[in-house]
């Protein structure tokens, strides 16, 4: 959860002229500023404690649970036992639930980031009739969370009778206005109108300029949009919920919370706290190993467009 | 809660109970023929492993293919229903239902009157109170699962440290013990949660209140605040303002330590509670305790309920018959609702389980050996038989919430907390297009 709000600010830099990250590290280093420093590693404590917490969590049994500090460890180490009855608790169904996800977020965030960039694109470079409308509804439809839009979608999906099946979940998630907006700033920027007019005597269509000129200048851009997607379908709670009956088309998100409304049940409860949380960690691994190798791109990607640029 | 805000003012004033059973009498023949027929039935029930007991159902008839889906538990089972309702499809056959949402579903004209196909029979296999639970005026809207009779789970090193030794008979030695407790050993005896309307209406129950009434059309009786109910209401509202009772919202993290870590000395709790104890505080093994609540005078054997619940077909469904008999056969079959308490530790409703000497006599070590289920089944019947819900339970309890559930946790006047959610109620009911007496 913590991851979105870390991205905005990067992105949100990212697209700030003039500030370059990473780069010039060296020449500032006298003039650091204690206060910041400080400020900073708050923020960062305030970010990273729940994590702390999942972390730390995961390693005790339902007795230590609630009987020990939050913060540390308890009297048992159980985080392998835990482990193995995440995957076998339901006869394995967190695998199945992981992959669906895996499928969901992985779909929805190639399609998002390729349809964005296209859009973006489009507004940036090309001037045509409407176009300025229409990228008013885009901004427009960035203010109206996706929650809201949750039963009129379901509605529609069940009349198509698409409800209960992974595409209700993966067509929605397609449709990114915010990745619409942020690449049409992008390549509004990182796109010289002079590279496209050179493009276009040297006799390149439209369409080939996109794919090999605009997309390779584009590269940092796309891999900001495609991250934002990924974790928001990743972590999609509503959407899934209401569009899905199957345990076994669950994504990860609804599954587990299914098994936390299962530890409550009353009758016929079971106590599967610690499978919740060990089930938790685990569903946010993939997503900070995405983010660390993603990385490298971002600042690959900078340093390329710094120099063409 | 969106969807279930939404969907509610869509299933509002205009709908009136149709009068017409859907089928008249379902014969042998009949049964026989849609038992034999392939047919796929969908069935939303939230109870952990059920699939041991839909496989059962599908050995016995291989025709039949059940597909078992759990949807959530609670609010958002409820409000998928009435969402693929609303939507016209995607709606499953047979649903698990609460004691307390049935006549909301039946107002909606949801519910399949299970009477036509011989669900009057069952009548007698089931204890009288629960059976009042799904029967309206003959039309039976479900078959019990499930209950919930209340007693009191109290910690027994805490009571001998404050040299209580047993467990208190009326609620007068309650609130007596309930000093003792804290002034030896810290400990609350017990908590009230705010968030859960379910466990202070039990508490009605057995205290023999009526706060609610429906006669199946359209008049309700909504009677929260009688002097009764203040009395319960004052009584709590003294213990938890002494200091003696707690005020943590349950099933959270905070509440699930406070049982573990002895911060309560007890819980007042439903026939499912002692399972589900095991599984949360399990450090605490052995010093548990079960016995029935405490009474108003010496003497009386008085109970309330708290959950529980049916399983109820839809009226939507497309194969009515086979629908009922797979409800049926959930809750009938004898292996099937032995296996549901035995294993699944759901609390029976089916007197023949809860005589059955597997489930009677089974001793717990986490409550030192007690007979723990014989003690719940002889307290089943003690639960009053009339007590009835509203037809909008939704509404009813979010209201709790806002105004007792607050005085609750505000420590408060629960009292005048009472006469706030009873105007609520009426205002509602009257809103809905309801008599409301």
């Amino acid at each position: 959860m913590s991851a979105i709000p870390a991205t905005r600010t990067r992105a949100e830099r990212r697209t700030t002229p003039g500030v370059r990250i990473g780069r010039r590290r060296k020449g500032r280093e006298e003039r650091r500023s204690s206060l910041l420093t400080l400020l900073l590693w708050v923020c960062g404590l305030y970010f990273a404690f729940p994590l702390v917490w999942l972390v730390v969590a995961s390693t005790k049994d339902n007795a230590d649970l609630f009987t020990s500090f939050g913060l540390w460890f308890g009297k048992r180490f159980s985080l392998f036992d835990n482990l193995a009855t995440v995957f076998s608790t339901q006869n394995g169904i967190y695998l199945h639930w992981a992959l669906n996800t895996v499928l969901y977020a992985g779909v929805s965030a190639v399609g998002a980031s390729l349809l964005a960039t296209m859009a973006g694109y489009a507004f940036a470079k090309y001037d045509f009739p409407g176009g300025r409308a229409l990228f008013s509804v885009t901004l427009g439809a960035i203010m109206i969370p996706l929650t809201a839009l949750a039963i009129p979608t379901y509605l529609l999906f069940s009349s198509a009778g698409l409800t209960n099946t992974p595409s209700a979940i993966i067509l929605p998630s397609l449709v990114s206005p915010f990745g619409v907006f942020l690449m049409r700033v992008y390549a509004a920027d990182a796109i010289p109108d002079s590279l496209i007019e050179a493009a276009r005597m040297d006799g390149a269509g439209e369409w080939r300029i996109f794919w090999q000129v605009g997309l390779r200048l584009l590269g940092p851009g796309v891999v900001t949009v495609f991250l934002f997607a990924l974790v928001a379908t990743w972590s999609n709670y509503f959407l899934p919920l209401i569009m899905l009956n199957s345990s076994g088309l669950y994504p990860l998100t609804v599954g587990l919370a299914q098994q936390q409304a299962a530890s409550a049940a009353g009758g016929g409860a079971q106590a599967l706290f610690s499978t919740v949380i060990t089930g938790s960690v685990v569903s946010v691994v993939p997503l900070i190993l995405c983010f660390l190798y993603l990385q490298r791109y971002w600042q690959t990607g900078l340093a390329t467009g710094s120099t063409k640029g | 809660m969106l969807a279930g805000a939404m969907v509610l003012t869509g299933c509002g004033a205009g709908a009136s109970p149709s009068s017409s059973p859907s089928a008249s009498a379902v014969s042998q023949a009949d049964i026989d023929k849609a038992m034999q027929t392939p047919t796929t039935l969908t069935f939303w029930s939230w109870t952990p492993k059920m699939q041991d007991e839909v496989d059962l159902f599908e050995k016995k008839y291989p025709a039949i293919k059940v597909n078992l889906q759990n949807v959530g538990q609670g609010a958002p089972h409820y409000a998928k229903i009435r969402t693929a309702l609303k939507a016209g499809q995607g709606a499953p056959d047979v649903v698990q239902m609460e004691y307390q949402e049935t006549s909301s579903f039946a107002l909606t004209d949801s519910l399949l009157d299970l009477a036509p196909y011989g669900a009057g029979d069952l009548k007698g296999d089931y204890v009288p109170w629960v059976w009042n639970q799904v029967d309206q005026g003959g039309k039976v809207y479900g078959i019990p699962q499930d209950s919930g009779p209340m007693g009191n789970l109290y910690r027994t090193d805490l009571f001998a440290k404050s040299g209580i030794t047993n467990a208190p008979a009326t609620w007068d030695e309650y609130a007596k013990d309930a000093q003792a407790v804290k002034s030896s050993t810290g400990a609350y005896m017990s908590n009230l949660a705010p968030n859960d309307p379910g466990q202070l209406m039990g508490l009605f129950w057995q205290a023999g209140l009526k706060p609610f009434g429906y006669d199946g059309n359209k008049t309700v009786t909504v009677n929260v605040a009688s002097p009764q109910a203040k009395n319960v209401a004052a009584y709590w509202q003294k213990l938890i303002q002494g200091g003696l009772v707690s005020v943590d919202p349950d099933f959270t993290d905070q509440w699930y330590q406070g049982l573990a870590n002895g911060k309560y000395a007890g819980w007042l709790t439903a026939a499912w509670g002692p399972v589900f104890l095991q599984g949360t505080a399990a450090s605490t093994a052995g010093k548990w305790n079960a016995a029935q609540l405490p009474q108003q005078n010496a003497g009386e054997q008085k109970a309330g309920n708290w959950g529980g619940s049916a399983d109820a077909v839809l009226k939507t469904t497309k194969n009515p018959i086979a629908a009922y008999e797979l409800a049926k056969f959930i809750n009938n079959d004898a292996t099937s609702t032995n296996q549901l308490a035995t294993k699944q530790f759901l609390f029976p409703t089916d007197t023949t389980v809860l005589k059955d000497p597997s489930f009677v006599d089974q001793k717990s070590d986490f409550y030192g050996g007690q007979q723990v289920n014989k003690l719940f089944a002889g307290i089943s019947n003690n639960v009053d038989t009339t007590f009835q819900w509203l037809p909008y339970m939704d509404y009813a309890y979010s209201s709790f919430n806002d105004t007792v559930g607050k005085a609750i946790a505000d420590k408060s006047d629960i009292s005048a907390s009472l006469d706030a959610w009873q105007k609520e109620l009426k205002d509602y009911g009257t809103q809905q297009g309801f008599t409301v007496q």
